[in-house]
């Protein structure tokens, strides 16, 4: 199933005249179909395929994409990065294209899901609808098939076909609104009208919400909140960039206690319950990274180029993302992983919380000060008082202003279960990746102000 | 390419459709990013395609396809018909009426940025960077970009337009750090610079290079700064800010689909209603927010949207009241006033949605000066940090990379670490004063988000710096 990504890196690498040269292959054919009001209004169909050309003459790099995969195509973007190539200045930190690694055998590949057409997609779409009920439905439901392929003149010849299902709803009317999302690499493992019938029944607990004031709280954070806490967090906090310039919080904390001692953090691409990949945009093996053991600091992800700035004091850990996006933030986490704990469930959850709040999801997260990880964001389709250790009266969404590191220095509890959160929002290419996140209570969520009420 | 797009036009109503349209979209972009010396991108990009969309029976249905030749223009027309029918809805969707539209637009363009060698792009950042260099600046960093875009648009009524946009832009940034903290401070704007419908000649205003020791000496300067007091105090909030604020606050929620709640499982609704137009008190009398599709060098200048609607120039809030909201011809319909007008679509491969074009603060009048001398303790701030606003666009915060302390009218300390915050209408009630034409700029970001499957745009606003009483400063626990 994955030799034609392969074949068009070949093919390409055939016209390629430099002196090292890597191609990164990426196709989609996925499907999308969005909805609001309970109709689908925003259905798309997408078959594309991308060509990465990186040339490197001596350490001059470049590189040129395409998505025109015919010869003269293929030819033409392989021309280009050559001649930007010869337009770079020597760049002396650059390690030089990887050699061929052997690669770990993963999941992440599912026939049934990669052979679902565009009548099948609007039909889970509806079936998502229907579990809503009378709730009015917002959201989509989406599959894809993509394929991954790196090659290299380097000998380097790794590809990957991948599956992913996401089922998004936002159960909503007036003043009321609920959250519910799965995602899977297999659509057996989603079910497109439970997760309707659980955001309707969540929006239907958010009808009158209250205001809440000002302050530090208590707080039952669901998983797709946690995994937005992380994911922004790790921008900045768990990539080799961060650490090398000083935004990461932990720069000079490697090895210390940062978190509670009920916190371990990996990114872990290996992890069948995850979105599994068996190798990075370099082409090299992917692994589990330990990021925070027990609360202590291990370290954060690397690609060969962060480690060659850091004069390889830290070999890659297979987390190259592609070269024309690697950028302001370098190589990041892509498979964030928090383990579970030991509570069942979240009303277990809300009586260790006992006086606090819970919290569904949140909303347009933003860094405030990374090297702190201060985050600030709102609360949003789900927010509730909890009282007596159990969930009450619903609020308007807050806004939260709150350094992450504080918010898990006193996590009384974590669920068992952890769920894969989706993580993509198919802005470009698609590559599907997400975060497998418990719930958790934590004693320290810092709200600063009050914002809209629940609803359309 | 017409004739791509017609095939495309034909097939999808043979099969069915009542309406179609069809855009070729081919889109070469160039990106350089050098940071501490070191050339870190040197991006050549290219994409093509078409996109279909079609109205069969009461649904949308979309498809695209990257070959450009017949099989995929039909390929993708028949798609979009099939998943349309498959998805199909029970309400009923009008199009405000346009006449066909033909013609051709082009970007004033004195020097094509492509004509620009990849050396001399790549010098001009390395050079940027070089005038940055000081000791307590851990991270340089300088980035150019270049666009162009061909975009053939041909509708089942008679619209045919072609589009040639050229875009490009840049910026720079110095970091500094210390023990206890961590600063930035970037020109002409953070977030990657300001990129505008242009030739080169525009890299050639804004003078990267000479610009460079002042932001390095200013993110210095902040590490040694004292952190911004928290409090309710007067702001006079620079244009650079200024601009951001327009965009959130005031440019997403006049978006008449996120009105409508379509948009609402990603980027939020609105705190508008559509009985609103006319009468809801956006903000004080000072303010003026003009939607202009015309604005020389803006991102979003068009001759036609991807619906094939004219250029529109219109008020969408006037003398305070909100008078105007960004529309498609379908929401247009649905609210009975307005053509659309606001239809774009990032490249080929997705939908057009209702998005801004440019979207201005219209300057008052007097210079920043005169602002400030109106407040006798207060705070300036300016260049965005962070940002974050709910999901119907009411409460924000705003963090600025500079803050300086305001004393009896005059500027004073520099302060760090400053945000802002507060509810969408009461804060702009609080305004009571526009800096005029002279302090009034012109800016633009690429990194517009919106949709599912998610979509980029390119949007201009122009600003002049504003000041606001009682606004909250810092974070309030």
């Amino acid at each position: 199933v994955s030799a034609a990504a392969l074949d068009i890196a070949d093919a390409v690498l055939r016209h390629t005249a430099g002196d090292e040269a890597e191609a990164i292959v990426l196709t989609e054919h996925s499907g999308l179909a969005r909805f609001a009001g309970s109709e689908v209004h925003q259905p798309t169909l997408i078959d594309n395929a991308t060509v990465t050309v990186r040339v490197v003459r001596g350490t001059r790099v470049s590189v040129a994409l395409t998505n025109r995969i015919d010869d003269e195509g293929l030819r033409d973007v392989a021309r280009r990065a050559s001649e930007s190539a010869d337009s770079a200045p020597e760049d002396p930190t650059f390690p030089g294209l990887p050699d061929r690694e052997p690669l770990p055998d993963v999941a992440g590949y599912d026939e049934e899901t990669a052979e679902l057409a565009a009548a099948d997609q609007a039909r889970l779409a509806e079936a998502a609808i229907a579990g809503a009920g009378s709730t009015l439905a917002y959201g989509y439901f989406t599959s894809a098939r993509t394929e991954l392929a790196v090659a290299s003149s380097r000998g380097v010849a790794a590809s990957q076909a991948m599956t992913d299902v996401t089922t998004l709803v936002l159960g909503a009317g007036e003043d009321l609104s609920g959250y519910a999302e799965r995602t899977a690499w297999r659509v057996r493992d989603v079910d497109p009208e439970a997760v309707g019938r659980e955001a309707a029944e969540k929006a239907s607990r958010t009808h009158g919400a209250l205001e809440l004031a000002s302050g530090v709280y208590r707080a039952v954070l669901e998983r797709y909140a946690v995994a937005d806490l992380l994911e922004y967090f790790a921008y900045d906090s768990l990539g080799a960039l961060g650490l090398l310039e000083g935004r990461s919080y932990f720069t000079g904390r490697i090895g210390q206690a940062v978190f509670d001692p009920k916190i371990t953090l990996a990114d872990d691409s290996l992890d069948e319950r995850g979105l599994p990949k068996a190798f990075d945009f370099e082409g090299q093996p992917k692994q589990r990274v330990p990021l925070v053991e027990e609360g202590v600091a291990r370290g954060v992800v690397w690609d060969r180029q962060a480690a060659a700035q850091a004069n390889d004091a830290q070999p890659s850990t297979g987390s190259a993302v592609p070269p024309h996006v690697r950028g302001f933030f370098g190589p990041i986490p892509l498979a964030l992983s928090l383990a579970g704990g030991e509570a069942d469930s979240l009303d277990e959850l809300a009586q260790v919380v006992d006086d606090g709040i819970h919290v569904t999801r949140l909303h347009y997260l933003s860094v405030v000060d990374p090297r702190e990880g201060v985050i600030t964001g709102m609360t949003r389709d789900g927010t509730f008082r909890i009282r007596g250790g159990k969930v009450a009266e619903p609020l308007v969404n807050l806004r939260f202003t709150l350094s992450v590191p504080d918010l898990l220095a006193d996590v009384p509890a974590l669920t068992r279960e952890v769920r894969l959160v989706n993580s993509s929002s198919y802005y470009d290419e698609r590559y599907p990746y997400g975060v497998l996140a418990p719930a958790l209570a934590t004693a320290r969520f810092t709200v600063t102000g009050v914002g809209s009420r629940p609803g359309i | 390419v017409r004739d791509l797009c017609e095939r495309a036009v034909e097939a999808a109503l043979a099969s069915g459709a009542s309406y179609a349209d069809a855009r070729v979209v081919t889109r070469r972009s160039q990106h350089v990013l050098t940071k501490n010396g070191r050339v870190e991108v040197v991006n050549d990009v290219e994409s093509e395609g078409i996109g279909v969309r079609v109205l069969a029976g009461n649904a949308w249905g979309f498809a695209c396809d990257r070959r450009l030749e017949p099989a995929g223009a039909e390929g993708a027309a028949g798609r979009a018909v099939e998943f349309a029918r498959a998805a199909a809805g029970s309400h009923h969707r009008d199009l405000a009426s346009i006449e066909p539209a033909e013609g051709t637009y082009r970007t004033p363009c004195e020097r094509h940025p492509f004509d620009v060698s990849l050396e001399d792009k790549i010098g001009l950042c390395l050079a940027a960077e070089e005038a940055m260099r000081r000791p307590e600046i851990k991270v340089t960093q300088a980035s150019v970009r270049a666009l162009q875009e061909r975009k053939t648009l041909v509708s089942s009524e008679g619209t045919a337009v072609v589009h040639e946009l050229v875009e490009c832009g840049g910026g720079i940034d110095a970091i500094a750090v210390s023990d206890a903290t961590f600063q930035i401070r970037s020109y002409p704007s953070a977030h990657g610079g300001i990129s505008r419908q242009s030739g080169w000649e525009y890299l050639d205003e804004l003078g990267l290079v000479t610009e460079a020791p002042r932001v390095a000496e200013e993110a210095a300067a902040l590490l040694q700064a004292d952190v911004c007091p928290s409090g309710t105090t007067d702001v006079v909030i620079g244009a650079e800010q200024m601009a951001l604020q327009v965009h959130e606050s005031v440019g997403h929620p006049t978006e008449l689909d996120r009105v409508y709640g379509t948009e609402a499982s990603y980027a939020g609704t609105s705190f508008l209603k559509p009985r609103d137009l006319g009468s809801l008190a956006y903000g004080s009398s000072h303010m003026n927010i003009l939607s202009d599709a015309t604005t020389p060098g803006g991102l979003g200048t068009f001759a036609f949207d991807d619906e094939g609607v004219p250029a529109r120039r219109e008020h969408v809030v006037r003398e305070g009241v909100l008078s105007g909201f960004l529309t498609s011809r379908e929401t247009a319909a649905r609210i009975g006033a307005g053509a659309g007008g606001s239809m774009r679509a990032d490249g080929w491969s997705r939908m057009p949605l209702v998005r801004m074009t440019n979207l201005h603060l219209e300057p008052g009048e007097g210079s920043l000066e005169e602002l400030l001398a109106g407040v006798r303790e207060g705070v300036y701030l300016d260049t965005n940090r962070s940002w974050s606003i709910d999901d119907k666009r009411l409460n924000f915060q705003f963090g600025t990379q500079l803050a300086r302390e305001i004393r009896n009218g005059e500027l004073g300390r520099l302060l760090r670490d400053a945000t802002y915050t507060g509810i969408t209408p009461v804060f702009w009630a609080s305004l009571d004063g526009v800096a005029g034409p002279e302090e009034w700029r012109l800016y633009g970001v690429t990194n517009c988000g919106k949709g599912q499957p998610g979509q980029s745009a390119h949007v201009s606003h122009g600003a002049a710096p504003a000041r606001f009483r009682s606004v909250q400063v810092g974070v309030q626990t």
